[in-house]
């Protein structure tokens, strides 16, 4: 009453109604700050206060309402001041206090409102620990003061009989009021002391925790940091007295066993070695591994239990005291699985134990290995099921899981990272060798676990200090396992095992090839007659570990097996996409340097994922003959139009190489390919800047001093001259190639379509032909031919109908006729040496002034369209040019070897804006065509770029056939093999390639029989537009020939390897 | 000042299945003294702060619906898979990470994250129940570093394990008990256990015993009985696919009553008295002037009230028996019993109870607990006195675990064939109470087949005793039926039938992500293995398993294993009149203190809890049960 009135003489404070407080409520409950930004302009605080005080206000509120009061006041941002906000809360706990002090003539406060008011006190006890900082200055000890008084009062009234709940709620307001300001209560220890004594009540507990606490703080007063000698404090039992300590424990110690498991570990750390015996600690140690059999336990006590167990300084370390308890880890059959995968973790950690170092020196080998396997095996037993279930069940995880923990608990992981002569000790482990065995034999026995297997694997290789475990596990299920698999369909299960040996290069890949040489064998011959996506499938999976070998391994180490390998898949092996995938790797592995080529195949890589299937189209373009098609259901005039080469190709060339640039990793792998870069600061933002200038203009710049000497210079001369003769097709007309083609139309169809009855021309006279007007044919590529002009044919008149059965002589008469045949001239200026489609389309007028148009078939280009002489600088006379190509072939053969003198040179370009650099790469090729046959094609194909002939009987026969002509024609064989030793050399920089042409080993030895058969030695030097070059160096034998070639566009090795092909087999 | 108390609670949540916050708690006191803790940390060390925040209720909610999104569940995996990402609790990989677990907090509005370790989760009822206590910031900071480390996944002997980090946090086990009970309060769950006189219906709780004593009627008796109720429950869960929660229905929270539980168990966030009977019989009672403290002794914490009228002291003895059995040579039956001895001591005054238990080796006995009244005054292998000072209403006294008894009450064996895809041929052979005498009596027995996987169509065969009834996914044998129980005597029961399935389609229900993806395995096998069994020669019960395998879920790891994968029959049991480990309590040898004349009267049960027959034809699970213990 009092205190309303008092408080009615402040200014009037607004009032909230009901559903206002709900609203405030709801919105500081939500803990958006957004929310409750607009209540905070209100005196919060006292507007509570005066709500609660009020006896009108709704009770279900009140509580809340303290909930709030101590949130506002210790947010650490909205709170007000503690100077502010303090006195009121005080006052109004006094206030509330003496409403219903016992000595006012009330009768005793329902429950309900007693329970209110000890919230009130512990609202007030909050927001003074939480807003006042320890130790206490003197304002803030003033400010604490009336609340210390008023709680003391409340507590002063022992053995009161209605209030009891009240004084033990002060007495935990003053414990948590003497924690938050350690010694705040020091001069009231006697007092307590009293009260403590007196009180007989079920809340004696809370004055004795009281006491106990000032008692402590007493003696740790003098002087002490606060800090860790305060957390091992002494503790509350002992300090409580003697008479005392009977019952006050038992609130806080929630649950007895618990409590002394607790206790083991509070004392185990804080008191002194001694203070365990033995027995004491084995007692604790049986508790607890008891505790975790207990099946009424909640599940997260008996893991706590285990946990404990193993964590435990004392037990976990001492590991040997934990093996005693083995038996007790055992999983029981209805064990939750979380448990069994926690007891099995305790076995693994005994089984450790038993495997250290001083372990296995104690001798006794027999009986300790026994107890490690015994262990291992009958923990497997208890989760067994995994065997058979499906692999995602959770059995499966849990004992993968034990198996890991069986593994890495020999040597766990630690922070420093000498981890490697540990990791002997790991494989000498019994662990490792039981563990190992087991694998093998549940991939044999069991498919279905094989990509657990693969997965599990997949954990240690990922692991810094495990990597190598895992690596010898894949060895030995590469071992083991391989030559005990069956062939047949079955065989895929193991592919993700298989998938995993071909990635790690510490695994030899012969006895993966070799297995899967025997499988494709056995399916090929095996396979029935509706197994046609089976076999599609199992092939491709093949490729995609041949694929993965490609990318994983140096080509010198697979090269035999795995172009065995392909080379019979794309022989025999039923399926067609599957071989024609199989010729494509093939291709790769004999043409592309083994660098690049794992280079190239890493960019279409997925990231991760298990299927490997290999995606070729991403990687080659196939000319689709779609057009060809469409044109033809539209009754297209390609079906009688024909736009054809006047030399066919040798290759029919079905696929490109496609080289993307853009997310080339390597840069100068990048640059080399495209090549050129400029010299100037050239404002060349021109036409073709996609992709192309990708240059290394910092290389350019900064380029090094070398130190030369006359050899180099001269080969450096040579460059220069022949590369100013290249046009820098970027700002000039480039190098044009041609392509002769003939135009010609069948007449009757022709006829059929345009010419209609009107036709001037009687189609049973041979002089009646159609004619076609004004035809203006087009081209276009996807290739990078750069522009290709149309082509315009003003007159053509149509073929001559045939009788269908009429004998055509062998040499077309039709040919020489040109009224017939208009020739047809493309004209490319390729922009990479590349084969490629040129899609043709036509246009003309019909006779009738009908205007025909559409597209034709296209023309296919070849790498051999691309082969040209190279230019010939103004400067050189007629009779030096012999010389000149010798010197050039040489001065870019040494180039394109050896980079270290080259590599960092650059060449200006004709047009004086562009240069160009040599990136050379070599390879081999090894015909097997006799003598006769090869200097025929030679002297058909290639006559025009040979430089030279060298050696006394491939002289002799090559200048009497005399098709060969202007060349350097050389005595010493020997001379230019021999400087060349390292000619047979690699696909990457590194390792020397060892190819097994004529010996498995083949050895630089081998070399020397090789050219004592030679007979002699063509070599041609072809360019290849813009800039590039093809070296051909041919040691003929009788029987055989090798030819090594090197050039400075590696992609064109790709086509060659087929040219070469094509030009000397068929 | 740092954590002298055992354990501290910083924050409390409980969220709906609907991730609603239902009830929200901080502990300023509590948070201040982690402020302050933080700030000491991050001047100590300079190389990663800790940062003295809380979120608010929205954060709270989409970190979690975040974490359950990432982890599969609102527990999560508990063990590393291959879905486990770094920085996340299952990359810890220890099973307890689905009960302590991590939560990264968005701050809203911003780009800051932070970590809040450790969050004691307890699922009940419908309602996840998150307990944030306190922890050294060091410690906080050694299990960040735990859950993104890069290796393999931890080894259990390691230096900085999960379980050293755990030994040194006391605060976890307080906070579970909190969440226990927080769960119980918000579910109604909170259960006396039972006292049984005779066959008569059991005694009522503490609050019956007040209201009884002053004259109010009691309050209705809650169903369920406490033993049962806490067991792993195994059958239950079959057919079902254990998801977290959603397995009672929605009933919302009595939020006055949660207030006042906590203000008065935990007002400063450190929990004092867990008790809830206490609190709410406090909170409805109150004390009167009547109330007098005793003249000498100080009343015990756990008695705040005293009994008044007629005295007496009951015991009871309930056993529940566990049981995996074979019938096979090589895989030994399984059988455990655990038992707990129930009290109820309606005593006047301050007495204490003096009871010796003897014969403890012959049963094998392990007693793994006791009532924290009781003071174990002198114990040996085979003898153990208790002394306790009992408080008022019923109490467990005592828990213990026995390994074998006398022979099991229910043998024999129990066989499936499949004959086809769609039917089976089964046989029973059963001996019931063999070897029990007299006071022992079985007051019911019935036997279930559980066919989770299939629709039963029908079943043929007659039983020999008893009788069989159909359900959509089981047969029911009723062997033993309630009020005609047998005493004294042993039956034998059989029966041989045939059983026939609806054709079974292939259904799936949402799976949990585990290691291998069901996606990677089937496309693998699919074209292939079919080639293959044509030509192989597996039993026609391999392929039929094979095939049902195929769409079997994986289940949680609170399961102790698939049960789905498995045929066995359920055998459920009561038996009265007796334990079946050997243990009794002699009523003549308790003895109180200052005497008082109070009869003392003993019961004794035991009851079926996961008795499993395996059939012997098909695959079972096993473990192996080491010699020595």
């Amino acid at each position: 009453m009092e205190k309303q009135q008092s408080m009615a003489k402040q200014p009037p404070l607004p009032s909230l109604s009901l559903q206002e407080w709900e609203a405030l409520l709801d919105d500081f409950g939500s803990g958006s700050p957004a929310r409750c930004a607009r209540w905070l302009p209100l005196p919060l605080l006292d507007l509570a206060l005066n709500a609660f005080l009020r006896r009108d206000f709704a009770s279900h509120l009140k509580p809340l309402l303290l909930l709030f009061i101590d949130d506002l006041l210790s947010s650490p941002t909205s709170a007000p001041p503690p100077s502010d906000s303090l006195p009121p809360l005080f006052d109004a706990l006094r206030s509330l206090l003496l409403s219903s002090s016992p000595s006012a003539s009330d009768p005793s406060p329902t429950p309900a409102a007693a329970l209110l008011r000890d919230q009130f006190m512990t609202t007030a006890v909050s927001a003074a620990v939480s807003s006042l900082d320890a130790p206490l200055d003197a304002s803030s000890a003033a400010l604490l003061e009336p609340l210390v008084e008023a709680l003391l009062t409340v507590a002063n009234r022992p053995n009161h009989g209605p209030d009891r709940q009240s004084r033990a709620a002060a007495c935990e307001c003053l414990r948590e009021l003497e924690s938050g300001f350690p010694c705040l209560l020091a001069d009231a220890a006697g007092h307590l002391w009293v009260l403590a004594q007196a009180e007989r009540t079920h809340v004696a507990q809370s004055y004795l925790l009281l006491l106990a606490t000032v008692v402590r703080d007493i003696v740790l007063r003098p002087g002490e940091p606060e800090g860790d000698q305060a957390g091992s404090g002494v503790p509350l039992g002992a300090a409580a007295g003697p008479d005392t300590g009977r019952h006050h424990g038992a609130g806080l110690d929630l649950d007895q066993h618990r409590w002394r498991a607790g206790a083991a570990r509070a004392d185990g750390r804080g008191a002194p070695e001694d203070a365990f015996a033995g027995e004491d600690e084995r007692n604790i140690a049986r508790r607890l591994a008891l505790m975790a059999r207990e099946a009424h336990q909640p599940l997260v006590f008996r893991l706590l239990a285990l946990h404990w167990l193993l964590g435990s300084p004392r037990l976990g370390k001492g590991k040997d005291s934990l093996a005693p308890l083995a038996p007790r880890f055992y999983p029981g059959v209805f064990d939750p699985l979380a448990l069994k995968a926690k007891k099995l973790d305790a076995l693994a950690c005994i089984a450790a134990s038993l495997d250290t170092l001083e372990m296995r020196k104690k001798g006794e080998e027999d009986g300790r290995r026994a107890l490690i396997v015994k262990l291992f095996q009958d923990g497997l037993v208890c989760i067994s099921a995994y065997k058979w279930l499906p692999p995602w069940s959770t059995e499966t995880s849990v004992a993968f899981r034990m198996l890991h923990k069986f593994l890495v608990g020999v040597i766990p992981h630690r922070d420093d990272c000498s981890e490697e002569p540990q990791l002997v000790f790991l494989m000498d482990s019994t662990i490792f060798s039981t563990l190992q065995s087991m694998l093998v034999n549940l991939a044999l026995e069991h498919h279905g676990l094989v990509l657990v297997i693969g997965i599990f694997i997949d954990q240690l290789l990922k692991c810094k200090g495990h990597q190598s475990v895992g690596e010898r596990l894949l060895q030995k299920l590469d071992e083991h396992l391989l030559p005990k698999l069956e062939m047949g369909y079955r065989l895929t299960s193991y592919f993700p095992i298989f998938e995993r040996i071909a990635e790690n290069d510490t695994i030899p890949p012969h006895g993966l090839l070799e297995l899967l040489m025997r499988h494709i064998v056995s399916i090929s011959v095996k396979h029935g007659p509706n197994s046609g996506l089976s076999l599609w499938s199992q092939g491709t999976k093949v490729l995609g570990i041949c694929r993965m070998m490609l990318k994983h391994h140096h080509s010198s180490r697979i090269f035999l097996p795995l172009s065995r390998l392909l080379a019979f898949i794309c022989q025999c092996f039923p399926d067609l996409e599957v071989r024609d995938n199989a010729r494509i790797y093939l291709r790769m592995l004999v043409c592309i340097p083994g660098k690049k080529l794992r280079l190239v195949l890493n960019l279409g890589e997925q990231p991760t994922g298990v299927s490997p299937s290999p995606h070729p189209g991403s990687l080659f373009q196939v000319p689709s003959p779609r057009h060809s098609e469409n044109i033809k259901m539209s009754g297209g005039v390609s079906s009688y139009i024909h736009l054809e080469r006047v030399v066919p190709l040798l290759v029919k060339q079905s696929w490109s190489l496609v080289l993307p640039k853009s997310n080339m990793e390597d840069n100068t792998e990048a640059s080399h390919v495209v090549g050129i870069s400029d010299i100037s600061i050239s404002p060349s933002a021109e036409s073709d800047k996609d992709g192309e200038m990708n240059f290394e203009r910092i290389s350019y710049i900064k380029e090094p001093l070398r130190v030369m000497d006359a050899n180099v210079a001269e080969i450096l001369g040579v460059l220069r001259k022949h590369f100013s003769c290249i046009p820098d097709y970027r700002h000039m007309s480039a190098i044009k190639i041609r392509i002769p083609c003939t135009l010609r139309f069948e007449s009757e169809p022709f006829s059929h379509v345009w010419g209609d009855g009107s036709s001037t021309f009687g189609s049973e006279k041979g002089e009646t032909l159609p004619a076609m007007y004004a035809t203006t044919i087009s081209f276009s590529s996807t290739a990078k031919y750069g522009k290709i002009s149309p082509f315009r044919v003003p007159f053509l008149l149509g073929e001559p109908l045939r009788n269908r059965y009429d004998i055509v002589p062998a040499g077309n008469s039709f040919e020489e006729d040109s009224s017939h045949r208009a020739s047809v001239n493309i004209e490319l200026e390729p922009r990479e040496p590349m084969p490629g489609l040129i899609d043709v389309a036509i246009k003309a007028n019909a006779e009738n002034g009908e205007v025909i148009s559409g597209r034709l078939q296209s023309i296919a280009i070849g790498i051999e369209d691309m082969f040209l002489k190279a230019s010939i600088p103004p400067d050189i006379e007629e009779d030096e040019v012999t010389g000149y190509y010798y010197d050039l072939f040489h001065a870019l053969w040494e180039a394109c070897g050896n980079s270290a003198n080259t590599g960092r040179e650059t060449f200006p370009l004709s047009g004086g804006k562009g240069a160009a650099a040599i990136h050379g790469t070599r390879s081999v090729k090894l015909l097997e065509v006799f003598l006769d046959s090869l200097i025929k094609n030679v002297e058909k194909h290639l006559a025009s770029y040979v430089v030279s002939v060298i050696g006394d009987p491939l002289v002799n026969i090559v200048r009497n056939n005399g098709i060969i002509r202007d060349v350097v024609w050389e005595n010493d064989a020997e001379a230019f093999v021999a400087h060349d030793v390292n000619a047979l050399v690699p696909y990457s920089e590194n390792l020397p390639l060892q190819l097994p042409y004529f010996d498995e080993q083949g050895d630089a030895e081998n070399l020397s029989p090789v050219s004592k058969r030679t007979i002699g030695t063509f070599i041609i030097l072809i360019f290849l537009p813009p800039r590039f070059h093809l070296l051909f160096q041919m040691e003929v034998g009788h029987s055989s020939t090798l030819v090594r070639i090197r050039t400075d566009h590696w992609p064109c090795l790709a086509y060659i390897d087929e040219y070469l092909e094509s030009l000397f087999y068929t | 000042m740092p954590s002298s108390s055992p354990c501290s609670i910083r924050a409390l949540w409980i969220l709906s299945s609907q991730d609603n916050v239902a009830f929200s708690r901080r502990f300023p006191v509590v948070e201040k003294r982690w402020r302050l803790a933080c700030a000491r940390e991050n001047e100590r060390s300079e190389s990663v702060s800790v940062q003295p925040l809380l979120p608010t209720d929205p954060e709270l909610v989409s970190a979690f619906s975040e974490r359950k999104r990432r982890e599969g569940s609102a527990q999560g995996f508990g063990i590393r898979l291959a879905e486990s990402t770094q920085g996340s609790d299952s990359w810890v990989d220890d099973p307890i990470t689905r009960h302590i677990i991590s939560l990264s907090i968005k701050r809203e509005g911003s780009e800051e994250e932070f970590m809040l370790w450790p969050l004691v989760l307890h699922t009940k009822g419908s309602y996840y129940i998150i307990i944030l206590p306190f922890v050294e910031p060091q410690q906080f900071k050694a299990y960040e570093k735990l859950c993104t480390r890069s290796d393999c996944g931890g080894s259990v002997g390691e230096e900085h394990s999960l379980s050293s980090l755990l030994y040194n946090l006391p605060c976890i086990t307080g906070a579970i008990m909190v969440a226990h009970t927080v769960g119980d309060i918000i579910t109604g769950d909170v259960v006396d256990p039972d006292v049984v006189i005779s066959s008569s219906a059991s005694v009522g709780g503490l609050l019956d015993s007040l209201t009884g004593s002053i004259g109010i009627s009691a309050r209705a008796k809650p169903v369920a009985a406490s033993v049962a109720a806490s067991s792993t429950s195994g059958a239950s869960a079959v057919g079902a696919i254990a998801m977290d929660a959603s397995k009672s229905t929605f009933r919302p929270i009595d939020k006055d009553a949660l207030l006042t539980f906590l203000s008065s168990s935990m007002p400063f966030g450190t929990p004092l008295d867990l008790d809830f009977a206490h609190v709410s019989v406090i909170k409805a009672n109150g004390f009167s002037s009547s109330d007098l403290p005793p003249a000498e002794l100080k009343q015990p914490a756990w008695k705040p009230y005293l009994h008044k009228g007629k005295q007496r002291m009951l015991f009871m003895i309930h056993e529940m028996i566990n049981a995996a059995m074979y019938d096979r040579d090589e895989i030994p039956d399984s059988i455990s019993i655990t038992g707990q001895v129930n009290c109820r001591a309606d005593l006047e005054g301050l007495p204490d109870v003096s009871l010796p238990l003897s014969g403890l080796k012959n049963a094998s006995m392990e007693i793994v607990s006791f009532h924290y009244c009781v003071q174990v005054s002198e114990h040996g292998d085979d003898k153990q006195a208790l002394m306790f000072s009992p408080p008022l209403g019923n109490f467990v006294l005592m828990r213990y675990q026995a390994l074998c008894g006398p022979d099991p009450p229910v043998k024999g064996f129990y066989q499936l064939s499949m004959v086809s895809e769609d039917e089976g041929a089964f046989l029973f052979k059963l001996q019931l109470m063999e070897g029990y005498r007299a006071p022992f009596s079985m007051d019911f027995c019935t036997v279930s087949m559980p066919f989770p996987r299939r629709r039963v169509l029908s079943f043929d065969g007659n039983p020999s005793t008893g009788t069989v009834s159909m359900t959509e996914h089981s047969l029911e044998w009723k062997i033993v039926t309630s009020g005609r129980g047998i005493t004294g005597k042993s039956i034998e029961a059989t029966f041989p039938g045939t059983i026939k399935f609806f054709p079974r389609t292939i259904q799936r229900g949402p799976s949990l992500p585990r290691s291998v993806s069901r996606n990677t395995v089937e496309e693998d096998t699919h074209s292939d293995a079919e080639q293959d069994t044509s030509n192989n020669t597996l039993n026609i019960e391999e392929t039929l398993m094979e095939k049902m395998n195929k769409d079997l879920e994986s289940v949680d790891l609170e399961e102790p294993f698939c049960w789905q994968a498995y045929n066995y029959a359920k055998v459920s049991f009561k038996i009265i009149g007796g334990t079946l480990s050997g243990m009794s309590i002699d009523p003549k040898a308790v003895s109180i203190y200052p005497a008082l004349k109070a009869p003392v009267e003993l019961s004794m049960q035991a009851s079926s809890g996961e008795y499993i027959l395996w059939n012997t034809l098909g695959k079972c699970p096993s473990t192996v049960s080491p010699k020595v213990y």
